[in-house]
């Protein structure tokens, strides 16, 4: 075989003019039908050659002749490096798929602002329970992604999914799971670098009522929808907390959600409960969710 | 030739609440290109969401692919092997032609080492390969509908469900997709929804007509256009098969009419 021999500059060089002898010419041709860089130098050697003024001016006139046609029709938009066809198939192309369309939307900026506004709260204005605010506000964030993430109000390829072995529940807690594995660790981070808030527990202390909030989205969602779910579960959510935060008695007055081993405990039964609904209505999502 | 029994549907009935959008249909479907047509709120769009599996049915029984619908195991094996394009659809405005149509491959579970050139043959002949790497949202409505043909078609579907895949596309595309319809109807089944005649004239092999959730009519595209030749001129319908389409109709509405 001749896999180990390859078109050298000057032999490129020599094609490019016409003087390379026509045994050789060939090789080179055969060669360059399935080697790329080789097919490269002996483009280059030909673009700078005798015949490339010939060339240039040929591919002025074939753009000239198709310019009458919108620039979009000639060249298809840049393609930024690693989003080709051979990344489509990558892992991160697949994981960045699976997350859904909640991590490459506006929910990924409320959680931002949600962070940003915190410490703001605490270090700019001072306020002494941004930590308490945070800690109310943190169980919303997985309920609004995953409202945002799944049905037909929310993503546009629903339907289209809906009819695939990997949509239904398989895609709905997919895409949960993103939404959780980014939130989960970014608040309670974030709670933890604020000051502490007296009587309040630590920033872990949201985790299982979030957790509990989300499965509970999921199980009412096999019955509503997500959307419904979502902003039933939510609203009552910020009912709750609403009472606590607004009445005067500062953010501490939040602990009876959070204190103590008999609420977390509550709270871990109650994502229990509506896991195992869960698996009970998993059918359920198989077909559209109702209007 | 003995062709297998692809779609069979007995007693198929789709409630919405309180109306009845498909009542007690029956229906059995070989591979070929089939038309469906009916007036608008004939329940086409309830009938192909259950044959795409995308709506349980209140009752009645439904085999695709000679598995049935109701078994969630042999509903995942079906899947494999659907394409559907949803009357409506959306799509994610940054992905590309390339990148939804191979997410939608993904989707359908085909095995990735497949997926690239599955996604180029698709994209190919829906006719937008120059497209390919082109955010979706700087296409228009005639290149969003061909992209969402192509994500039905990537998995070389055995069952092909097209909800009105006509609409937004301009003449010239329309003869060329309805080429298109024939050459996977050679060895698949296709079920193309549509109130426009003439697509099914062009396309379809055999025709299949709901009205008011109810078969109406069954038969040969030709036997169609037979009812509309022997027939007399009826108002503003032109061609025979529009004519034959119009009586079919109003033979099943008197007789539906008779029988109350």
């Amino acid at each position: 075989m001749t896999a180990a021999w390859h078109v050298t500059d000057a032999l490129a060089l020599r094609y490019a003019t016409g003087a390379a002898p026509e045994p050789d010419a060939w090789s080179v041709e055969k060669h360059v039908e399935s080697c790329g860089p080789c097919a490269a130098r002996v483009s280059a050697a030909v673009r700078t050659g005798p015949a490339g003024p010939a060339l240039a001016a040929l591919r002025t006139d074939l753009l000239n002749s198709v310019a009458p046609l919108p620039p979009a029709a000639r060249e298809p938009d840049a393609v930024p490096a690693g989003r080709g066809p051979v990344a489509v198939l990558g892992r991160g192309a697949r994981l960045w798929w699976a997350v859904g369309p909640a991590l490459r939307g506006p929910w990924l900026a409320a959680v931002a602002l949600v962070l940003t506004a915190a410490f703001a709260l605490a270090h700019g204005a001072g306020v002494a329970g941004a930590r308490g605010w945070l800690l109310a506000v943190s169980p919303l964030l997985p309920v609004a992604g995953v409202a945002v993430s799944y049905g037909r109000h929310a993503d546009p390829l629903y339907e289209i999914t809906a009819a695939t072995p990997v949509g239904g529940l398989r895609l709905l807690l997919t895409r949960t799971a993103a939404v959780l594995a980014l939130c989960l660790p970014v608040l309670t981070a974030g709670g933890a670098l604020l000051p502490p808030v007296a009587g309040l527990p630590g920033a872990a202390a949201w985790l299982l009522p979030g957790l509990a909030l989300t499965l509970g989205v999921l199980a009412l969602g096999s019955f509503t929808g997500c959307r419904a779910a979502a902003l039933t579960l939510g609203g009552g959510w910020l009912l709750a907390v609403a009472g606590p935060l607004l009445g005067g008695a500062g953010a501490a007055a939040l602990a009876p959600y959070f204190s103590g081993p008999a609420t977390q405990g509550a709270w871990a039964a109650a994502a229990v409960v509506c896991g195992g609904l869960l698996a009970l209505r998993r059918r359920s999502f198989d077909h559209l969710e109702p209007r | 030739m003995n062709r297998p029994t692809t779609v069979a549907v007995t007693g198929l009935t789709v409630r919405h609440r309180r109306t009845v959008a498909l009542d007690a249909l029956d229906l059995s479907l070989t591979p070929g290109v089939h038309g469906l047509l009916g007036p608008n709120g004939a329940g086409k769009t309830s009938l192909i969401r259950v044959l795409a599996t995308v709506a349980a049915p209140s009752a009645g029984r439904v085999e695709l692919l000679g598995r049935d619908a109701a078994r969630p195991a042999d509903r995942t094996a079906i899947r494999r092997r659907l394409g559907y394009l949803p009357q409506e659809f959306g799509y994610y405005p940054g992905f590309t032609v390339r990148e939804f149509v191979a997410y939608v491959a993904w989707l359908k579970e085909v095995p990735s080492e497949r997926i690239p050139a599955a996604v180029e043959r698709a994209v190919e002949r829906v006719g937008l390969g120059g497209r390919i790497d082109a955010r979706m949202r700087s296409l228009s409505g005639g290149m969003v509908r061909r992209a969402g043909i192509a994500q039905a078609l990537v998995n070389e579907p055995d069952l092909l469900l097209l909800d009105e895949p006509t609409a937004g596309l301009d003449p010239e595309q329309r003869v060329e997709f309805r080429a298109l319809l024939r050459e996977v109807g050679e060895r698949s089944t296709v079920v193309v929804s549509t109130h426009l005649v003439e697509d099914v004239a062009a396309a379809c092999a055999e025709v299949t007509l709901v009205e008011a959730g109810r078969l109406a009519w069954r038969g040969t595209t030709a036997a169609l256009t037979a009812l509309g030749t022997d027939g007399e001129a009826t108002g503003s319908a032109t061609s025979p098969i529009e004519r034959g389409y119009t009586s079919a109709l109003r033979a099943h509405r008197e007789r539906v009419g008779a029988a109350r």
